[in-house]
């Protein structure tokens, strides 16, 4: 625009049409230059990289544009030198002598600024975002857990064992023992409030086990249960309270509001990328009616994975329900 | 004193353990079965006829509530339930008791005091209706009219009304001849609640009923009526 301006106002053979395709050429070339980099940077994940990392592919980067941007420039001008002054000027390569080191000084010059301020910018906005990310999965994380309280403090979950276990203290002694340890490392576990958002694999499958083996007590021959998980995931992290969520509802919404009860089976597998975690009950999905508890969980495995994760509950031949968590393993 | 039959409803065993514990103290009630849900105690009920049931709320398939509205004739009852504040709400509070699981020696120890206040045997028959997101036990004795409104009966009793999902005519199949008379199209009426019989001037009858309701009976009614007061 200044040289424009300059022109206009110094040269006496200023020509609006080619100062306009300059100003358009110049500007084509500066878009399609960052437009490239923009797209290999976000191929090569730039965005998510350290800062010492991030610099380390900055200065070459500007190198690049710079060389890129002197070659375009020079071209640029040596063809409008062609087309508009139709004299036989210099050949290129005496022009690109001439005129390279100052257009690349200057280029380099434009590409470092618009490579700093570009990065400068999604640097903030990642932390900006990060942040929020980080916060919101501690809420949701605190949610999580307090439903599960709510949940083992459930007055039909909490005063149906304490009459069965004073069933048991009569009836079967040992049982009622058995109960009371499971029902309060239950209820430990339920008041437990730390910041662990993740647990390892056993621990969680532990807890699922003895809600189970308790139920189990009260729902006798109703409840069958298996739980399969490959011993090499013991210590695979997942989100806490994440299996004993969906194996509760089997319980809730499957064996309890069927005479017959049936059949929970708990599966941890890994498959070629991922870990699938899967509970399957008898029992008829409802459709709509995910409670506050799946929402809490998909949005949690959401923010924890960055929708890496993914979460599914699907009805099977009117009398199976099959929830499915699929979680990245690498 | 005859015993009282006892029917205990309860989907889990342990449960049902626990209430026979808690009878076993009181030798004029028999336990005449259990039922680990709903179908199963309506046939029991059905055939053994029990005075009394001690009925678990939440249930597999058919609910606690549920149950007593698919029977035409429902005993006494008393409910049992681990904690159900909306159901607990819904009651006509007066006409039934419930225990709170695990149930307190004493508390059961009141519940049969009042059980023994209020019962009458032969018990009385009596349904369960839902009405308006309340449940009601409507004993037929206190009920002095029922109309007929679209598909539905409207029971009248005391000072309340519900209403029930049944045409007229069904209804009139089911009820007791000797205590209630069709007087028209829409209404029947409660013979023991009618305080004096008036000739209209068209041949006709009128009924006025201790509640102070003047009523209309149909020609054809009149007639079988003037009968039956005869005989």
């Amino acid at each position: 625009m200044y040289w424009e301006y300059h022109g206009y106002m110094f040269s006496p053979r200023f020509d609006w049409l080619q100062a306009a395709l300059q100003f358009i050429g110049d500007v084509t070339i500066l878009i399609l230059l960052t437009h490239a980099y923009r797209t290999f940077a976000l191929k090569h994940n730039f965005q998510n990289l350290a800062l010492g990392q991030l610099l380390q592919r900055i200065i070459p980067a500007a190198l690049i544009l710079g060389i890129t941007y002197t070659l375009a420039t020079t071209i640029k001008l040596h063809l409008f030198q062609v087309w508009f002054y139709r004299i036989p000027v210099q050949p290129f390569t005496d022009f690109f002598k001439a005129n390279a080191e100052t257009i690349f000084i200057g280029g380099m010059r434009l590409m470092s600024i618009w490579l700093l301020a570009y990065h400068m910018y999604h640097y903030a906005q990642r932390e900006i975002r990060v942040n929020r990310e980080n916060a919101r999965l501690a809420i949701i994380t605190r949610e999580a857990q307090l439903n599960n309280l709510s949940a083992q403090l459930n007055p039909h979950f909490l005063f149906n064992s304490l009459n069965n276990i004073k069933a048991l203290v009569s009836n079967n002694p040992k049982a009622a023992r058995r109960a009371i340890d499971l029902l309060s490392d239950l209820l430990r576990n339920s008041l437990y409030n730390g910041e662990q958002t993740l647990v390892p694999l056993k621990d969680e499958l532990n807890l699922v086990n003895d809600y189970l083996e308790l139920e189990k007590l009260r729902f006798e021959e109703r409840l069958q249960y298996e739980i399969n998980a490959d011993d090499t995931l013991a210590s695979f992290q997942i989100p806490r309270l994440s299996i004993q969520l969906l194996v509760e509802n089997a319980i809730k919404h499957g064996i309890a509001q069927r005479k017959n009860g049936g059949l929970i089976t708990v599966k941890v597998e890994q498959l070629a990328t991922v870990i699938k975690i899967t509970v399957q009950n008898p029992g008829e999905l409802i459709a709509g009616g995910n409670g506050l508890g799946l929402k809490n969980l998909q949005e949690r495995l959401d923010l924890e994975y960055k929708g890496q994760a993914e979460f599914a509950i699907n009805g099977q031949m009117h009398d199976i329900v099959l929830a499915t968590i699929t979680i990245p393993s690498a | 004193m005859k015993k009282l039959r006892v029917l205990i409803i309860d989907d889990e065993r342990n449960a049902r353990a626990e209430v026979r514990t808690l009878i076993a103290d009181y030798s004029e009630l028999e336990i005449i079965g259990e039922a680990q849900n709903a179908d199963e105690a309506k046939e029991q009920i059905e055939q053994k006829n029990p005075d009394l049931l001690f009925l678990d709320i939440q249930m597999p398939e058919k609910s606690g509530f549920e149950l007593l509205e698919s029977l035409n004739k429902v005993p006494y009852v008393i409910f049992t339930t681990a904690y159900d504040q909306y159901a607990v709400k819904a009651f006509e509070v007066s006409a039934l008791d419930y225990l709170v699981k695990p149930i307190r020696e004493e508390r059961f120890a009141k519940a049969m005091e009042n059980l023994k206040q209020r019962i009458t045997l032969p018990a009385e028959d009596r349904i369960f209706v839902k009405d308006r997101q309340q449940y009601h036990f409507v004993t037929w004795s206190e009920v002095h009219l029922v109309e007929s409104m679209d598909n539905y009966a409207r029971l009248f009793y005391g000072d309340k009304n519900v209403f029930l999902k049944t045409s007229l005519n069904q209804l009139e199949q089911k009820l007791d001849a000797s205590m209630f008379f069709r007087i028209n199209r829409a209404q029947i009426v409660n013979l023991k609640y009618i305080d004096k019989i008036m000739p209209a001037p068209d041949g006709r009858l009128k009924l006025l009923l201790k509640t102070g309701d003047t009523l209309e009976v149909s020609d054809r009614q009149s007639v079988k009526l003037k009968k039956l007061v005869k005989t």
